[in-house]
């Protein structure tokens, strides 16, 4: 009877065994190509990783060091999904892909010392910095010079908010675009030296979805659990900011955070939520047609009759939308 | 006329493999080995273009300025210093070292460190250019001169030669070839710093065309970029190793 019970045990096992092997076999893995460090602003991307997990699609996340170079991971097969805004890289590389799910819109803030500048009149004719040529920084910055009727001198490349923010602490860099966080960063270290200019709503990606046509039609199913799980994380932080630090403690996300990020977690996703950066409805069709004119004035789409259908699908998103609701 | 054909053949040679590298690069442009990668033809296209519209001049006005500065301040500080290396023995023992570590070191980590001290601008560019071409300009001058071959020197002595004579007339002169194929070797290493300093620090010059034509996914004038500072830095280097072979004779150089 003992040794009938022993086999059993042994067989009910063994049948456990075989069964998660199936499961794990079941389970889908997107490659995902990230152009940046995981900070803090990806936190609502680990959220949906995670959770995505439990339901069978397994989201594998490589950082890569520009959003250039996960694009190519995508165009050259080596990555499934990749996050960014390479609206140019989709107009011209003859491999289909497509946007599907708007992640985070634009938030920058232009920053000048006030000790030189007060108003954006005061910007005619100076030297300002931004990322890149290019980028979603130097739109802004020349749609505001139109807006303003101004003139800047001479514009500037410098890579990375934090080193723009370092330039700006050190003098060398008078007026630049900063993101929410080196923007706190710099107004905390030098009180009352710098100030943030007014802007217009500008509504663009910072951050979007994007694969290939290919792999969007052949696996529809796990991308729609992903951007659901996504979309779902969004709403929650929208709801309440607090909630995803309480989901960062309960997942166990970027553990080996410094402390002085730690303490920029909320203020960020609340700045966020006043801003509007998270959309509850990953973006859609406004997000396309807003992103289609902001990039073609920042220079990197080229052409007058672009079609939204050209850059983004709309499909993944849909299904995942009704899931949810 | 046999020496003549012999030199016919040479050329010919090297204008073969000129094509074979181009046809091969043409074929797997075409093929393609990624969408991103363009063919040859597309790529000399881009270049003509932006030969034409003057933003690669631009370019490389920005570009050869920090270049320029950085090795003729290694020209002198560094050549200075190989030569201090060689003929006193506590210049060497105090300088040494950090030349080495320089050697050895991975300059690309080190670039991206040399803005928190001198920002962004011109400054940190040429010292990126003289921290990659100054251990092998010092290195070299200080091995020219370390290796006189004593014969000479002894020579010297014996006809009663000071030792400012000693420096001047032998050691310096001895010396001469490897101080200059050291600026050479210097100038490549230089290029290789001003070429990670637009990539690392900010994207300026050549830096910025590659960067920029990345980004807007210009693949082939991002491609004709980093082919034409190839083509420059393989030009200048080459000239300069013809002059080399001009100036001194190979029972010098070979010394």
């Amino acid at each position: 009877m003992l040794q009938f019970g022993r086999i059993s045990r042994a067989a009910l096992a063994a049948a456990a065994l075989l069964l998660g092997a199936v499961q794990a076999q079941a389970a889908t893995t997107i490659r995902y190509a990230l152009g940046d460090v995981v900070s803090v602003d990806e936190l609502p991307l680990l959220v949906a990783v995670e959770r995505a997990k439990k339901r069978g699609v397994n989201v594998v996340v490589t950082a890569f060091k520009s959003e250039e170079i996960a694009t190519q991971a995508v165009i050259n097969g080596q990555s499934d999904i990749g996050q960014g805004t390479p609206y140019a890289a989709v107009q011209k590389v003859n491999v289909p892909i497509r946007f599907f799910y708007q992640l985070s819109a634009l938030q920058f803030f232009p920053i000048v010392n006030t000790q030189y500048y007060k108003t954006w009149k005061d910007l005619d004719g100076q030297e300002i910095v931004v990322h890149a040529r290019g980028s979603g920084t130097e739109a802004i910055m020349r749609l505001m010079e139109k807006e303003q009727k101004i003139t800047y001198k001479n514009v500037s490349f410098v890579p990375g908010s934090n080193v723009r923010a370092l330039g700006l602490l050190k003098g060398t860099i008078k007026v630049s675009i900063l993101d929410a966080t080196n923007r706190n960063y710099v107004m905390k270290e030098a009180p009352g030296k710098f100030a943030v200019l007014p802007l217009g709503q500008v509504k663009a990606s910072d951050e979007a979805l994007f694969a290939t046509k290919a792999y969007l039609d052949k696996n529809q199913a796990a991308v729609a659990v992903f951007v659901e799980e996504l979309v779902r994380v969004n709403r929650e932080i929208n709801k309440n900011p607090q909630s995803i630090i309480a989901e960062r403690k309960k997942l166990g996300l970027l553990k080996d955070l410094p402390q002085k990020l730690e303490a920029e977690i909320l203020p960020y996703f609340q700045e966020g939520v006043q801003g509007g950066i998270f959309p509850n409805d990953g973006g859609g069709e406004s997000a396309a047609k807003n992103d289609l004119e902001f990039f073609k004035l920042a220079g990197a789409l080229k052409g007058d009759n672009l079609k939204v259908e050209d850059f983004w699908t709309f499909a993944p998103l849909k299904a995942a939308l009704a899931k949810v609701k | 006329m046999k020496q003549g054909n012999r030199v016919a053949g040479h050329v010919l040679w090297q204008l073969v493999s000129f094509v074979v590298f181009f046809a091969a690069w043409e074929l797997a442009g075409r093929w393609p080995v990624s969408a991103a990668f363009p063919p040859f033809s597309q790529t000399a296209l881009a270049l003509f273009e932006m030969l034409a519209d003057g933003s690669l001049g631009r370019a490389y006005w920005i570009t050869l300025q920090p270049l320029l500065i950085g090795i003729v301040l290694c020209g002198i500080a560094g050549v200075g210093f190989g030569v201090g290396m060689g003929l006193s023995r506590s210049v060497e023992w105090l300088s040494l070292p950090v030349f080495i570590i320089l050697q050895a070191a991975p300059m690309a980590a080190i670039i991206p460190l040399i803005t928190y001290f001198y920002g962004i601008g011109l400054t940190s560019k040429v010292l990126a250019v003289v921290f990659l071409a100054a251990p092998v300009i010092v290195m070299n001058s200080y091995k020219g001169i370390r290796n006189t071959h004593p014969s000479l020197l002894q020579m010297c002595r014996a006809f009663l030669g000071t030792r400012r004579q000693e420096v001047l007339k032998i050691i310096l002169p001895h010396a001469a070839a490897l101080i200059f194929a050291g600026l050479r070797l210097g100038l490549a290493m230089g290029f290789i710093g001003i070429v990670i300093a637009e990539l690392l620090i900010t994207p300026t010059g050549i830096g910025d065309l590659i960067t920029y034509h990345s980004s807007v996914a210009e693949y082939s004038k991002m491609f004709a970029s980093v082919a034409s500072i190839i083509a420059v830095a393989a030009v200048t280097l080459h000239a300069l190793e013809r002059v080399e072979r001009m100036l001194f004779p190979p029972e010098i150089r070979g010394s």
